[in-house]
């Protein structure tokens, strides 16, 4: 077993070599570590926190931002073993096939890989994330209650699984849950408060040559791995490969100026919609989680399928039943005058109100940049160019409406949309906090930071892992997806390391 | 008088009162004066629900056009079918947020407008 080694401790100008660097302890690299764990690899899994939140330490991610509101850059992401996982609410969602191929309708979408090069490792990823049985796509078998008949058309019924309740602590918090497995494996090492200050190529910066290192109680140290995988999240990846420009004035990887463009997460703006069920009381597994007997917790929610993306040319979204509601005399004449015309008892109908997740588009001026301002190690801050388009909400709008349509063509209910200007929509808006696409993949270096496996463009022994590489990001939340696609970089990995 | 009669004098009485109040006022039942969409206007079965939502229908519709457009869509069929056939052709309107077959929609703000 080896010990966790805090970086603090080193003595100065200690150098680590280890065949394989992992920067970042979060999910992406935690996942990463432990699928090679017991290699003949020696790896080092750098984290910048320590095992537990310190505010000194997070602080470290604050910057700036402009454009629409969104959450502030030290607080949407945790600085500690565990990373983000320490935060997340436990969703997991495959992506779906649609989400990885090139969609007319969307400039800048589509992966180089499909979904059939993640399936292997979906279950893989799904037992990390301590999310039960895979069940999704044979949700609605699996229930017990009725389900909210919607009828013919482009919406269905989907389910999100969950990262299964321990004790009182719901979800899996990766640093906490794996601490002793990482333990365990006799080729890694964890080090915590290890900061990552530059990734320095060599002269003809074709390879990293090392890492330089430093902790906040002021020592230096050097990581000089054969191999690097960043791992640190779409912020701080895009931060640090943008920081480290002493080879390439522009940063690492941004020959072609992508890095930190294409950030995108997913909006999740409250009450979009009003839900009103002729027949009463909607089953439980849509407004809550579900434990089924087999252990699996699910979630109802409703998702257009790849068909009416392509017809409508609309994103993907995920809505879910939220609250039940009272409605307001229009309301109850809408629903008395609907259900009376269509023949349908509604005397015991009910409301609710629906949220979602929105997918957005790609766009190269949703961006990070680095600013002038320093951080505590003298790295530059990051600023966020946050932009939402019109059309963003005004295809969710239309999904939300074919949803409408698909309950009065069943009988089974009616629909209000909430929201009908930007400003509404903005007002109710909150944010998933899934940082993605900021070193997106594509075979085309002009197209995309990292190849199809996740190697930098021009760089032989830097990979990058976790949802920065995403360069199309469908509305399935990203942990579980990351994962697998990180537990295929680490059979890569094994191959060119061997 | 007998006592009988009595009774059956009052329940009479009693029965007069309560069907004109039925009839000629809103304590019961609301009615509404004769109009010539009253053809239309008897598909609703709640007219007074009709009339709350139909206010909220935006656009200076006229009664006339819009009785016309109502007596082409329900034709022999009824109500609940030509909604059925707007959902079904995607024929939807939006009454402050609501999404509405068109069929009910007009008859609604038809309901609200005479």
């Amino acid at each position: 077993m080896t010990a966790l080694i805090d970086a603090r401790t080193l003595p100065a100008a200690t150098v680590l070599e280890p065949d394989l660097a992992i920067i970042g302890g979060g999910p992406a690299g935690i996942s990463l570590a432990l699928a090679l764990a017991n290699t003949r690899l020696k790896i080092a899994l750098l984290e910048s926190g320590g095992m537990n939140f310190d505010p000194k330490i997070q602080k470290m991610y604050s910057g700036d931002e402009a454009g629409v509101r969104y959450t502030a850059l030290d607080a949407g992401r945790l600085r500690f073993m565990g990373g983000s996982s320490n935060h997340w609410g436990g969703y997991c969602r495959p992506l779906d096939e649609n989400d990885f191929v090139a969609r007319d309708w969307v400039p800048h979408s589509g992966w180089p890989i499909t979904r059939k090069a993640l399936e292997p490792y979906f279950q893989k990823a799904q037992a990390l994330c301590e999310a039960g049985p895979w069940i999704y796509d044979k949700g609605n078998e699996a229930q017990e209650g009725p389900l909210l008949p919607l009828g013919q058309g482009g919406l269905y019924t989907s389910w999100f699984q969950f990262s299964k309740t321990r004790d009182s602590v719901l979800p899996t918090y990766f640093g906490h849950r794996y601490e002793q497995d990482l333990k365990a494996a006799r080729n890694v090492t964890p080090y915590v408060h290890a900061n990552v200050t530059g990734i320095r190529l060599a002269a003809n910066g074709q390879r990293v040559d090392h890492l330089d290192m430093a902790t906040l109680t002021g020592s230096h140290f050097t990581v000089k791995p054969r191999m690097v995988v960043l791992a640190a999240g779409a912020m701080e990846n895009a931060r640090l490969l943008l920081a480290s420009n002493d080879v390439m004035p522009a940063g690492v990887g941004n020959q072609n100026d992508l890095v930190g463009r294409f950030f995108a997460d997913h909006p999740t703006p409250r009450e979009v919609a009003t839900l009103v069920v002729f027949g009463g009381s909607l089953a439980a597994c849509y407004g809550s989680n579900v434990t089924l007997a087999n252990g699996a917790i699910m979630r109802a929610a409703f998702s257009p399928a790849a068909g009416f993306l392509k017809a409508k040319n609309v994103a993907g979204s995920l809505t879910t039943v939220e609250n039940p509601i009272e409605l307001d005399d229009l309301g109850k004449a809408a629903v008395i005058t609907t259900a009376l015309a269509l023949g349908v008892d509604a005397s015991n109908a009910k409301a609710y109100l629906l949220g979602c997740g929105m997918e957005l588009a790609p766009d190269p001026d949703r961006r990070l940049r680095l600013t002038g301002e320093k951080d505590a190690l003298g790295l530059p801050r990051l600023k966020l160019d946050m932009r939402l388009a019109d059309s963003d909400f005004a295809l969710y709008r239309q999904t939300l409406a074919e949803l409408g349509r698909q309950l009065l063509a069943s009988k089974a209910g009616l629909l209000r949309l909430n929201y009908s200007h930007r400003e509404q929509w903005l007002k109710a808006m909150d944010w998933g906090n899934h940082h993605l696409g900021t070193t997106r993949m594509s075979e085309d270096p002009r197209q995309g930071v990292v190849d199809a496996d996740g190697l930098v463009h021009g760089v032989s022994n830097l990979y990058v892992a976790g949802s920065s590489v995403f360069p199309t990001y469908g509305s399935s939340n990203p942990t579980l997806n990351l994962i697998a696609l990180t537990l295929r970089l680490g059979d890569h990995l094994k191959k060119v390391m061997a | 008088m007998k006592r009988r009669s009595f009774i059956a004098g009052v329940a009479a009485a009693s029965a007069a009162v309560a069907a004109g109040l039925y009839r000629f006022t809103g304590l019961f039942v609301k009615h509404y004066p004769p109009t010539p969409y009253d053809d239309v206007l008897s598909r609703l079965v709640d007219r007074e629900q009709a009339v709350k939502l139909g206010a909220s229908v935006p656009g200076k519709l006229d009664p006339k056009s819009l009785a016309a457009q109502l007596r082409a869509s329900l034709k022999s069929d009824g109500l609940a079918a030509a909604a059925d056939a707007d959902v079904a052709a995607d024929r939807m309107t939006e009454v402050d947020g609501w999404l509405l077959p068109e069929s009910v929609a007009l008859l609604a703000a038809l309901a609200s407008r005479v």
